[in-house]
């Protein structure tokens, strides 16, 4: 998914915790947990809000967006 | 690597069997059998589906313990719809204009062309159908 980034997988590892355990947390799917941490689908900004506060960091702590001019060619 | 299959999907899976259960027999039917068109077969194609359709989802259901819907799944059927939407209308289109060329030429009896048209449309509908599934399940396995 070009521009937005994450670090779901690294802050569940932090934190211990399983896809579907979190994906119970955020009230998604596994399948849409394994899709962001792919980076292959961007949540809604509630769900970006729900994540960040399980795992309670900032919301930019979580997603990272890289502006079209920042991007590799 | 390959995620496993959501309630979602595997209940896409099941409509696309039933739907080609159905229809692929009534395409092939109706092809050799175009002389004897009858509503009672599109009546009876309606019915079967609906039938394998019931069957199918219960014993979806009854094998997936998480049948949550999230953001994602219906972002993936407004997709899905949007896909069956234009192949409606492109196909209905096509179909008109088929039909308009056939009657012109004199290939058809305009007494039948109720019969035609309704032939056209449920065909229509089922191709759009199909193609709204499709899309759905390949919306699933690639980034939004």
């Amino acid at each position: 998914m070009p521009g937005l980034r994450n670090t779901l997988r690294d802050l569940r590892a932090t934190h211990s915790m399983t896809q579907q355990e979190l994906a119970d947390a955020i009230g998604v799917t596994r399948q849409t947990v394994i899709a962001i941490e792919l980076d292959k689908y961007s949540p809604s900004l509630e769900t970006a809000f729900r994540i960040a506060h399980v795992f309670s960091v900032p919301l930019e702590q979580v997603f990272q967006y890289d502006p079209p001019s920042s991007r590799k060619k | 690597m390959m995620p496993s299959l959501s309630y979602q999907e595997k209940s896409l899976y099941g409509e696309l069997i039933a739907d080609l259960a159905v229809f692929v027999p009534y395409f092939v039917y109706m092809h050799l059998h175009h002389a004897t068109l009858t509503v009672s077969i599109i009546a009876a194609a309606i019915t079967i589906l609906i039938a394998i359709q019931i069957v199918l989802q219960i014993v979806i259901a009854a094998f997936t313990r998480n049948r949550l819907k999230d953001e994602r799944d219906r972002l993936i059927r407004l997709r899905g719809y949007r896909a069956g939407y234009f192949t409606i209308v492109g196909v209905m289109l096509f179909g008109m204009g088929a039909l308009w060329v056939h009657t012109t030429l004199g290939q058809i009896n305009p007494t039948h062309m109720a019969l035609h048209f309704l032939t056209m449309f449920f065909a229509v509908l089922m191709i759009a159908e199909i193609v709204k599934t499709i899309t759905q399940l390949i919306a699933y396995r690639r980034p939004l």
